[in-house]
Protein backbone atom coordinates (compact mmCIF):
# COMPACT_ATOMS: atom_id res chain seq x y z
CA UNK A 1 0.00 0.00 0.00
CA UNK A 2 1.13 3.32 -0.53
CA UNK A 3 0.43 5.79 2.05
CA UNK A 4 1.78 8.91 0.66
CA UNK A 5 -0.13 7.84 -3.19
CA UNK A 6 -3.15 7.51 -0.37
CA UNK A 7 -2.24 10.87 1.42
CA UNK A 8 -2.33 13.29 -1.53
CA UNK A 9 -5.76 11.81 -2.65
CA UNK A 10 -7.25 12.60 0.14
CA UNK A 11 -5.48 15.94 0.57
CA UNK A 12 -6.52 16.12 -3.52
CA UNK A 13 -10.02 15.39 -3.01
CA UNK A 14 -10.04 17.71 -0.09
CA UNK A 15 -9.10 21.07 -1.76
CA UNK A 16 -11.11 20.32 -4.62
CA UNK A 17 -14.35 19.95 -2.58
CA UNK A 18 -14.12 22.62 -0.46
CA UNK A 19 -13.04 24.71 -3.55
CA UNK A 20 -15.97 23.07 -5.57
CA UNK A 21 -18.36 24.11 -3.51
CA UNK A 22 -17.17 27.54 -3.33
CA UNK A 23 -18.00 27.50 -7.10
CA UNK A 24 -21.12 25.34 -7.11
CA UNK A 25 -23.04 26.99 -4.55
CA UNK A 26 -22.92 30.48 -6.04
CA UNK A 27 -23.49 28.55 -9.34
CA UNK A 28 -26.42 26.59 -8.40
CA UNK A 29 -28.28 29.39 -6.38
CA UNK A 30 -28.06 31.69 -9.44
CA UNK A 31 -29.04 29.07 -12.23
CA UNK A 32 -32.23 28.10 -10.26
CA UNK A 33 -32.89 32.06 -8.43
CA UNK A 34 -31.84 33.98 -11.42
CA UNK A 35 -33.72 35.34 -14.89
CA UNK A 36 -32.65 34.48 -18.28
CA UNK A 37 -32.21 32.09 -21.02
CA UNK A 38 -28.42 32.82 -20.81
CA UNK A 39 -29.37 31.05 -17.54
CA UNK A 40 -29.46 27.80 -19.57
CA UNK A 41 -25.91 28.23 -21.35
CA UNK A 42 -24.42 28.52 -18.00
CA UNK A 43 -25.57 25.52 -16.72
CA UNK A 44 -24.70 23.77 -20.04
CA UNK A 45 -21.39 24.75 -19.42
CA UNK A 46 -21.31 23.86 -15.93
CA UNK A 47 -22.23 20.04 -16.84
CA UNK A 48 -19.64 19.85 -20.42
CA UNK A 49 -16.75 18.22 -18.79
CA UNK A 50 -18.56 14.92 -18.23
CA UNK A 51 -19.02 14.41 -21.88
CA UNK A 52 -15.17 14.71 -22.61
CA UNK A 53 -13.02 11.56 -22.00
CA UNK A 54 -11.08 12.77 -19.05
CA UNK A 55 -7.37 12.13 -20.96
CA UNK A 56 -8.67 14.41 -23.99
CA UNK A 57 -9.67 16.98 -20.72
CA UNK A 58 -6.73 16.42 -19.53
CA UNK A 59 -4.62 16.70 -22.74
CA UNK A 60 -6.50 20.31 -23.21
CA UNK A 61 -5.88 21.20 -19.60
CA UNK A 62 -2.20 20.63 -20.10
CA UNK A 63 -1.67 22.90 -22.99
CA UNK A 64 -3.88 25.39 -21.58
CA UNK A 65 -2.10 25.39 -18.61
CA UNK A 66 1.35 25.02 -20.66
CA UNK A 67 4.00 27.58 -21.09
CA UNK A 68 2.76 27.92 -24.61
CA UNK A 69 -0.13 30.14 -23.75
CA UNK A 70 -0.77 33.40 -22.10
CA UNK A 71 -2.99 32.35 -19.85
CA UNK A 72 -0.12 29.07 -19.18
CA UNK A 73 2.19 32.06 -18.66
CA UNK A 74 0.24 34.08 -16.25
CA UNK A 75 -0.58 31.83 -14.09
CA UNK A 76 2.91 30.29 -13.86
CA UNK A 77 4.47 34.07 -13.52
CA UNK A 78 1.86 34.48 -10.28
CA UNK A 79 2.28 30.74 -8.51
CA UNK A 80 6.46 30.89 -9.61
CA UNK A 81 6.23 27.34 -11.00
CA UNK A 82 4.22 25.70 -14.47
CA UNK A 83 0.79 24.63 -13.32
CA UNK A 84 1.76 21.20 -15.35
CA UNK A 85 3.32 18.15 -13.02
CA UNK A 86 2.61 20.10 -9.64
CA UNK A 87 -0.16 19.96 -7.18
CA UNK A 88 -1.81 22.72 -8.06
CA UNK A 89 -2.18 22.05 -11.81
CA UNK A 90 -4.26 18.74 -10.52
CA UNK A 91 -6.79 20.51 -8.23
CA UNK A 92 -7.15 22.75 -11.11
CA UNK A 93 -8.07 19.51 -13.67
CA UNK A 94 -10.08 18.07 -10.51
CA UNK A 95 -12.24 21.30 -10.09
CA UNK A 96 -13.28 21.57 -13.83
CA UNK A 97 -13.65 17.61 -14.20
CA UNK A 98 -16.10 17.41 -10.75
CA UNK A 99 -17.57 20.41 -11.39
CA UNK A 100 -20.71 18.71 -12.68
CA UNK A 101 -21.14 16.49 -10.08
CA UNK A 102 -21.21 19.72 -7.60
CA UNK A 103 -23.43 21.53 -9.52
CA UNK A 104 -25.62 19.25 -10.56
CA UNK A 105 -26.90 17.59 -6.84
CA UNK A 106 -27.40 21.39 -6.07
CA UNK A 107 -29.30 22.99 -8.99
CA UNK A 108 -31.88 19.71 -7.96
CA UNK A 109 -31.64 20.19 -4.73
CA UNK A 110 -32.70 24.14 -4.72
CA UNK A 111 -35.19 24.01 -7.57
CA UNK A 112 -37.12 21.89 -5.46
CA UNK A 113 -37.34 23.58 -2.59
CA UNK A 114 -41.08 24.99 -2.54
CA UNK A 115 -41.16 28.45 -4.63
CA UNK A 116 -43.35 29.99 -2.15
CA UNK A 117 -40.88 30.00 0.55
CA UNK A 118 -38.73 31.88 -1.65
CA UNK A 119 -40.70 34.31 -2.87
CA UNK A 120 -41.53 34.76 0.78
CA UNK A 121 -38.07 35.17 2.08
CA UNK A 122 -38.08 37.48 -1.06
CA UNK A 123 -40.79 40.18 0.20
CA UNK A 124 -39.57 40.39 3.77
CA UNK A 125 -36.46 41.52 2.14
CA UNK A 126 -33.59 38.75 2.22
CA UNK A 127 -30.94 39.36 -0.36
CA UNK A 128 -29.29 36.44 -2.15
CA UNK A 129 -27.02 35.77 0.13
CA UNK A 130 -29.69 35.40 3.11
CA UNK A 131 -31.77 33.51 0.60
CA UNK A 132 -29.13 30.95 -0.19
CA UNK A 133 -27.41 30.23 3.42
CA UNK A 134 -30.82 30.28 5.12
CA UNK A 135 -33.58 29.21 2.81
CA UNK A 136 -32.02 26.95 0.10
CA UNK A 137 -29.36 25.40 2.05
CA UNK A 138 -30.66 24.00 4.70
CA UNK A 139 -33.71 22.77 2.73
CA UNK A 140 -31.30 21.18 0.41
CA UNK A 141 -29.33 19.72 3.09
CA UNK A 142 -29.24 15.92 1.18
CA UNK A 143 -28.42 17.36 -2.01
CA UNK A 144 -25.51 19.72 -0.31
CA UNK A 145 -24.95 16.27 1.28
CA UNK A 146 -24.90 14.58 -2.42
CA UNK A 147 -22.56 16.94 -3.90
CA UNK A 148 -19.37 16.93 -1.29
CA UNK A 149 -19.65 13.08 -1.24
CA UNK A 150 -19.84 13.17 -4.82
CA UNK A 151 -17.23 15.66 -5.40
CA UNK A 152 -14.88 13.98 -3.03
CA UNK A 153 -15.27 10.28 -3.85
CA UNK A 154 -15.24 11.11 -8.09
CA UNK A 155 -12.00 13.01 -7.21
CA UNK A 156 -10.68 10.36 -5.33
CA UNK A 157 -11.21 7.91 -8.68
CA UNK A 158 -10.29 10.69 -10.87
CA UNK A 159 -7.45 9.07 -13.67
CA UNK A 160 -7.44 10.11 -16.96
CA UNK A 161 -6.75 14.03 -15.79
CA UNK A 162 -3.89 13.25 -13.21
CA UNK A 163 -2.71 10.91 -15.72
CA UNK A 164 -2.08 13.80 -18.60
CA UNK A 165 -1.52 16.77 -16.25
CA UNK A 166 0.35 15.03 -13.46
CA UNK A 167 3.71 13.09 -14.46
CA UNK A 168 3.48 10.67 -12.25
CA UNK A 169 5.53 12.42 -9.41
CA UNK A 170 5.64 10.87 -6.18
CA UNK A 171 4.23 13.22 -3.39
CA UNK A 172 2.96 15.76 -5.54
CA UNK A 173 0.93 14.31 -8.33
CA UNK A 174 1.29 10.57 -7.76
CA UNK A 175 -2.38 9.94 -6.95
CA UNK A 176 -3.68 6.75 -5.29
CA UNK A 177 -5.76 5.73 -8.69
CA UNK A 178 -2.35 5.78 -10.61
CA UNK A 179 -0.83 3.55 -8.25
CA UNK A 180 -3.60 1.24 -8.91
CA UNK A 181 -3.37 1.16 -12.56
CA UNK A 182 0.05 0.99 -12.57
CA UNK A 183 0.04 -2.00 -10.36
CA UNK A 184 -2.83 -3.33 -12.52
CA UNK A 185 -0.54 -2.72 -15.84
CA UNK A 186 2.43 -4.11 -14.05
CA UNK A 187 0.82 -7.38 -13.54
CA UNK A 188 1.27 -7.26 -10.12
CA UNK A 189 -2.44 -8.50 -9.79
CA UNK A 190 -2.14 -9.30 -5.68
CA UNK A 191 -1.12 -5.85 -4.70
CA UNK A 192 -3.85 -3.97 -7.21
CA UNK A 193 -6.21 -6.16 -5.43
CA UNK A 194 -4.88 -5.27 -1.86
CA UNK A 195 -5.28 -1.11 -3.14
CA UNK A 196 -8.62 -1.42 -4.69
CA UNK A 197 -10.35 -3.32 -1.49
CA UNK A 198 -8.35 -0.75 1.09
CA UNK A 199 -9.79 1.71 -0.89
CA UNK A 200 -13.42 0.57 -1.54
CA UNK A 201 -14.04 -0.45 2.05
CA UNK A 202 -12.89 2.70 3.36
CA UNK A 203 -14.85 4.53 1.09
CA UNK A 204 -18.01 2.44 1.79
CA UNK A 205 -17.03 2.90 5.64
CA UNK A 206 -16.92 7.05 5.03
CA UNK A 207 -20.07 6.89 3.04
CA UNK A 208 -22.14 4.82 5.29
CA UNK A 209 -20.88 7.30 8.13
CA UNK A 210 -21.91 10.14 6.39
CA UNK A 211 -25.24 8.61 5.13
CA UNK A 212 -25.78 7.78 9.06
CA UNK A 213 -24.88 11.42 10.53
CA UNK A 214 -27.23 12.77 7.95
CA UNK A 215 -30.39 10.21 8.65
CA UNK A 216 -29.91 11.45 12.09
CA UNK A 217 -30.16 14.94 11.54
CA UNK A 218 -32.64 14.97 9.13
CA UNK A 219 -35.13 13.23 11.57
CA UNK A 220 -34.17 15.24 14.32
CA UNK A 221 -34.67 18.35 11.97
CA UNK A 222 -38.07 17.10 11.04
CA UNK A 223 -39.49 15.82 14.43
CA UNK B 1 -41.15 13.84 -36.10
CA UNK B 2 -43.45 10.92 -36.67
CA UNK B 3 -43.28 8.02 -33.61
CA UNK B 4 -42.18 5.71 -36.69
CA UNK B 5 -39.13 7.72 -37.86
CA UNK B 6 -37.83 7.45 -33.96
CA UNK B 7 -38.45 3.77 -33.68
CA UNK B 8 -36.44 3.30 -37.31
CA UNK B 9 -33.70 5.84 -35.45
CA UNK B 10 -33.63 3.12 -33.10
CA UNK B 11 -33.82 0.60 -34.25
CA UNK B 12 -30.84 1.39 -36.61
CA UNK B 13 -28.69 2.21 -33.95
CA UNK B 14 -29.37 -0.87 -31.55
CA UNK B 15 -29.12 -3.55 -34.20
CA UNK B 16 -25.46 -5.02 -34.97
CA UNK B 17 -24.50 -3.84 -38.19
CA UNK B 18 -24.31 -7.03 -40.44
CA UNK B 19 -20.45 -8.04 -41.07
CA UNK B 20 -18.75 -8.83 -43.37
CA UNK B 21 -16.16 -11.50 -43.02
CA UNK B 22 -13.90 -11.75 -40.08
CA UNK B 23 -10.89 -9.32 -40.09
CA UNK B 24 -7.62 -10.28 -39.16
CA UNK B 25 -7.02 -8.67 -35.87
CA UNK B 26 -3.63 -7.29 -35.38
CA UNK B 27 -3.15 -5.90 -31.68
CA UNK B 28 -0.50 -3.63 -32.10
CA UNK B 29 2.08 -1.44 -29.59
CA UNK B 30 1.29 1.83 -29.94
CA UNK B 31 4.48 3.23 -30.99
CA UNK B 32 3.05 1.51 -34.45
CA UNK B 33 0.49 3.94 -34.94
CA UNK B 34 2.28 6.09 -37.36
CA UNK B 35 4.14 3.58 -38.72
CA UNK B 36 0.97 0.19 -39.96
CA UNK B 37 -1.87 1.97 -41.13
CA UNK B 38 -0.68 2.13 -44.55
CA UNK B 39 1.18 -1.32 -44.80
CA UNK B 40 -1.97 -2.94 -43.88
CA UNK B 41 -3.54 -0.66 -46.65
CA UNK B 42 -0.48 -2.52 -48.67
CA UNK B 43 -1.27 -5.47 -47.00
CA UNK B 44 -4.45 -6.15 -48.28
CA UNK B 45 -4.24 -4.99 -51.58
CA UNK B 46 -1.21 -7.50 -52.06
CA UNK B 47 -3.04 -10.38 -50.18
CA UNK B 48 -6.89 -9.63 -50.13
CA UNK B 49 -6.67 -9.92 -46.40
CA UNK B 50 -8.31 -6.91 -44.76
CA UNK B 51 -6.39 -6.64 -41.50
CA UNK B 52 -7.52 -4.41 -38.32
CA UNK B 53 -4.88 -3.12 -36.08
CA UNK B 54 -5.75 -1.92 -32.45
CA UNK B 55 -3.28 0.31 -30.84
CA UNK B 56 -2.60 0.07 -27.15
CA UNK B 57 0.36 0.01 -24.90
CA UNK B 58 1.99 -3.47 -24.97
CA UNK B 59 1.17 -4.30 -21.55
CA UNK B 60 -2.46 -3.78 -21.96
CA UNK B 61 -2.45 -6.07 -25.28
CA UNK B 62 -1.13 -8.57 -23.31
CA UNK B 63 -3.52 -8.11 -20.38
CA UNK B 64 -6.27 -8.18 -23.01
CA UNK B 65 -4.86 -11.40 -24.80
CA UNK B 66 -4.70 -13.48 -21.13
CA UNK B 67 -7.99 -12.59 -20.79
CA UNK B 68 -9.51 -14.01 -23.96
CA UNK B 69 -8.94 -10.83 -26.74
CA UNK B 70 -10.02 -11.76 -29.87
CA UNK B 71 -6.74 -11.31 -31.86
CA UNK B 72 -5.00 -13.04 -33.64
CA UNK B 73 -1.58 -11.37 -34.39
CA UNK B 74 0.34 -9.62 -31.48
CA UNK B 75 2.98 -6.85 -32.72
CA UNK B 76 4.79 -5.69 -29.52
CA UNK B 77 7.02 -2.98 -28.42
CA UNK B 78 9.30 -5.46 -27.03
CA UNK B 79 10.14 -8.87 -26.63
CA UNK B 80 9.60 -9.42 -23.01
CA UNK B 81 5.06 -8.67 -23.46
CA UNK B 82 5.44 -11.67 -26.43
CA UNK B 83 7.19 -14.29 -24.09
CA UNK B 84 5.16 -13.47 -21.63
CA UNK B 85 2.17 -15.08 -23.64
CA UNK B 86 4.88 -18.01 -24.95
CA UNK B 87 5.12 -19.05 -21.37
CA UNK B 88 1.71 -18.85 -20.74
CA UNK B 89 0.92 -20.95 -24.06
CA UNK B 90 -1.43 -18.48 -25.50
CA UNK B 91 0.57 -17.72 -27.94
CA UNK B 92 3.41 -19.06 -30.22
CA UNK B 93 6.04 -18.37 -33.43
CA UNK B 94 5.34 -21.30 -35.06
CA UNK B 95 6.64 -21.24 -38.38
CA UNK B 96 10.18 -19.69 -37.10
CA UNK B 97 13.19 -21.15 -36.41
CA UNK B 98 12.41 -21.32 -32.79
CA UNK B 99 8.65 -21.34 -31.90
CA UNK B 100 9.33 -19.87 -28.30
CA UNK B 101 11.02 -17.05 -28.99
CA UNK B 102 9.01 -14.24 -30.54
CA UNK B 103 10.19 -13.14 -33.91
CA UNK B 104 11.49 -9.84 -33.63
CA UNK B 105 10.10 -7.77 -37.19
CA UNK B 106 12.01 -4.51 -36.02
CA UNK B 107 14.46 -2.42 -33.38
CA UNK B 108 13.40 0.97 -31.90
CA UNK B 109 15.32 3.99 -31.43
CA UNK B 110 15.75 6.15 -28.67
CA UNK B 111 15.93 10.14 -29.29
CA UNK B 112 16.10 13.17 -27.55
CA UNK B 113 13.55 15.56 -28.76
CA UNK B 114 12.99 19.16 -28.32
CA UNK B 115 11.09 21.93 -29.38
CA UNK B 116 12.41 24.23 -31.98
CA UNK B 117 11.72 27.61 -29.83
CA UNK B 118 13.11 26.37 -26.34
CA UNK B 119 16.01 28.71 -25.14
CA UNK B 120 17.66 25.51 -23.88
CA UNK B 121 20.40 24.41 -26.31
CA UNK B 122 19.72 22.38 -29.21
CA UNK B 123 19.36 18.31 -28.54
CA UNK B 124 22.54 16.76 -27.32
CA UNK B 125 23.85 14.68 -24.54
CA UNK B 126 25.05 17.69 -23.65
CA UNK B 127 21.23 18.98 -23.08
CA UNK B 128 20.62 15.84 -20.24
CA UNK B 129 23.98 17.34 -18.59
CA UNK B 130 22.47 21.49 -18.41
CA UNK B 131 21.00 22.22 -15.06
CA UNK B 132 18.90 24.74 -16.88
CA UNK B 133 16.66 21.34 -18.05
CA UNK B 134 14.39 21.40 -15.66
CA UNK B 135 11.79 18.60 -16.74
CA UNK B 136 12.89 15.88 -18.96
CA UNK B 137 9.72 13.39 -20.00
CA UNK B 138 10.04 10.16 -20.34
CA UNK B 139 7.58 6.91 -20.74
CA UNK B 140 6.96 4.66 -17.64
CA UNK B 141 10.35 2.34 -17.17
CA UNK B 142 8.01 -0.50 -16.15
CA UNK B 143 6.41 -1.34 -18.62
CA UNK B 144 7.00 0.91 -21.85
CA UNK B 145 10.33 -0.32 -23.70
CA UNK B 146 11.37 3.07 -24.35
CA UNK B 147 10.78 4.48 -21.22
CA UNK B 148 13.03 1.47 -20.09
CA UNK B 149 15.61 2.15 -22.72
CA UNK B 150 15.61 5.74 -21.17
CA UNK B 151 16.42 4.56 -18.04
CA UNK B 152 19.04 2.46 -19.01
CA UNK B 153 21.00 5.23 -21.32
CA UNK B 154 20.48 8.06 -17.79
CA UNK B 155 22.03 5.05 -15.88
CA UNK B 156 25.07 4.53 -18.69
CA UNK B 157 25.38 8.12 -18.58
CA UNK B 158 25.61 8.31 -14.85
CA UNK B 159 22.76 10.96 -14.69
CA UNK B 160 20.25 9.17 -12.98
CA UNK B 161 20.64 10.38 -9.87
CA UNK B 162 20.73 14.09 -10.97
CA UNK B 163 18.23 14.03 -13.25
CA UNK B 164 15.65 11.68 -10.89
CA UNK B 165 14.00 14.64 -9.57
CA UNK B 166 13.37 16.29 -12.77
CA UNK B 167 12.02 13.18 -14.63
CA UNK B 168 8.33 13.49 -15.39
CA UNK B 169 6.64 9.75 -16.21
CA UNK B 170 4.40 9.69 -19.22
CA UNK B 171 1.88 6.10 -19.88
CA UNK B 172 3.33 5.48 -22.73
CA UNK B 173 5.31 7.23 -25.70
CA UNK B 174 3.09 9.11 -27.08
CA UNK B 175 2.38 10.66 -24.23
CA UNK B 176 5.60 11.47 -23.33
CA UNK B 177 5.90 13.56 -26.41
CA UNK B 178 2.96 15.28 -25.85
CA UNK B 179 4.18 16.48 -22.54
CA UNK B 180 7.56 17.94 -25.02
CA UNK B 181 5.50 19.31 -27.58
CA UNK B 182 3.04 21.21 -25.88
CA UNK B 183 6.29 22.58 -23.66
CA UNK B 184 5.35 21.69 -20.28
CA UNK B 185 8.78 19.40 -20.53
CA UNK B 186 11.89 21.14 -21.57
CA UNK B 187 13.05 18.15 -23.18
CA UNK B 188 11.84 14.26 -23.80
CA UNK B 189 13.44 10.93 -24.59
CA UNK B 190 11.38 9.68 -27.21
CA UNK B 191 10.90 7.11 -29.43
CA UNK B 192 12.51 7.87 -33.50
CA UNK B 193 9.07 6.87 -34.94
CA UNK B 194 7.30 9.92 -32.88
CA UNK B 195 9.90 12.05 -33.78
CA UNK B 196 9.39 11.59 -37.53
CA UNK B 197 5.29 11.93 -37.29
CA UNK B 198 4.70 15.11 -39.01
CA UNK B 199 3.49 17.26 -36.32
CA UNK B 200 7.06 16.72 -34.21
CA UNK B 201 9.45 16.90 -37.27
CA UNK B 202 7.58 20.40 -37.81
CA UNK B 203 7.48 21.28 -33.93
CA UNK B 204 11.22 20.38 -32.83
CA UNK B 205 14.70 18.43 -33.60
CA UNK B 206 16.06 15.26 -32.43
CA UNK B 207 19.31 14.12 -31.44
CA UNK B 208 19.67 10.02 -31.56
CA UNK B 209 20.75 8.25 -28.10
CA UNK B 210 24.14 6.35 -28.97
CA UNK B 211 22.64 2.65 -29.06
CA UNK B 212 25.87 1.48 -27.10
CA UNK B 213 24.16 3.13 -24.39
CA UNK B 214 20.88 1.05 -23.81
CA UNK B 215 19.62 -2.72 -24.64
CA UNK B 216 18.15 -2.72 -28.10
CA UNK B 217 14.18 -2.10 -28.13
CA UNK B 218 13.59 -5.26 -29.92
CA UNK B 219 9.99 -5.35 -31.52
CA UNK B 220 8.62 -8.71 -31.05
CA UNK B 221 5.31 -10.33 -32.80
CA UNK B 222 3.48 -13.19 -32.16
CA UNK B 223 1.15 -15.51 -32.95
CA UNK B 224 -2.18 -16.10 -30.59
CA UNK B 225 -2.11 -19.77 -30.22
CA UNK B 226 -5.80 -19.77 -30.57
CA UNK B 227 -6.11 -17.75 -33.90
CA UNK B 228 -8.63 -19.24 -36.85
CA UNK B 229 -6.95 -17.47 -39.00
CA UNK B 230 -3.61 -18.84 -38.52
CA UNK B 231 -2.56 -18.91 -42.41
CA UNK B 232 -3.29 -14.84 -42.78
CA UNK B 233 -1.61 -14.54 -39.49
CA UNK B 234 1.77 -15.90 -41.16
CA UNK B 235 1.40 -13.95 -44.42
CA UNK B 236 1.11 -10.88 -42.06
CA UNK B 237 4.28 -11.64 -40.16
CA UNK B 238 6.05 -12.76 -43.68
CA UNK B 239 4.63 -9.32 -44.91
CA UNK B 240 6.67 -7.40 -42.62
CA UNK B 241 9.52 -9.12 -42.65
CA UNK B 242 9.90 -8.75 -46.21
CA UNK B 243 12.56 -6.15 -48.01
CA UNK B 244 10.51 -3.79 -49.58
CA UNK B 245 8.29 -3.30 -46.12
CA UNK B 246 11.04 -3.70 -43.78
CA UNK B 247 12.65 -0.75 -45.99
CA UNK B 248 9.29 1.42 -45.60
CA UNK B 249 10.02 0.66 -41.58
CA UNK B 250 13.22 2.19 -41.53
CA UNK B 251 11.69 5.42 -43.64
CA UNK B 252 9.36 5.60 -40.04
CA UNK B 253 11.85 5.18 -38.02
CA UNK B 254 12.19 1.53 -36.81
CA UNK B 255 15.61 -0.24 -37.76
CA UNK B 256 14.93 -2.56 -39.95
CA UNK B 257 15.78 -6.46 -38.97
CA UNK B 258 17.03 -7.76 -41.90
Amino acid sequence: MDWQAFVLSLRLATVTTAILLAIAVPLAALIVLGRGRWLAAVEALATLPMVLPPTVLGFFLLVLLGPRTAFGRGIAAMLGHPLAFSFDGLVVGSVIYSLPFAVQPLVAGFASVDTALVDAARLLGAGPVRLVSSILLPLARRSLLAAVVLSFLHTIGEFGVVLMLGGDIPGATRTLSIVLYDQVENFDYAAAGHTALLLLGLSALALAAVYATSQKRGRAGSA
Amino acid sequence: MSKQFLAALFALLTLAPLSAQTPLRVAAAADLEPVLPPLLVQFEKNSGIHAEASYQASATLTTQIENGAPFDVFLSADLSFPKRLIDAGLADAAGSADSSTPITYARGTLVLWERKDSNLPPPSLDLLRSPALKRLAIANPDRAPYGRAAVAALHRLDLYDALKPRLVTAENIAQAAQFVDSANADAGLISLTSALTPRLSADGSYFVIPRDLYPPIEQGAVIVSNTKQRAAAHKLLDFLLSPAVQAELAKSGLTPVK
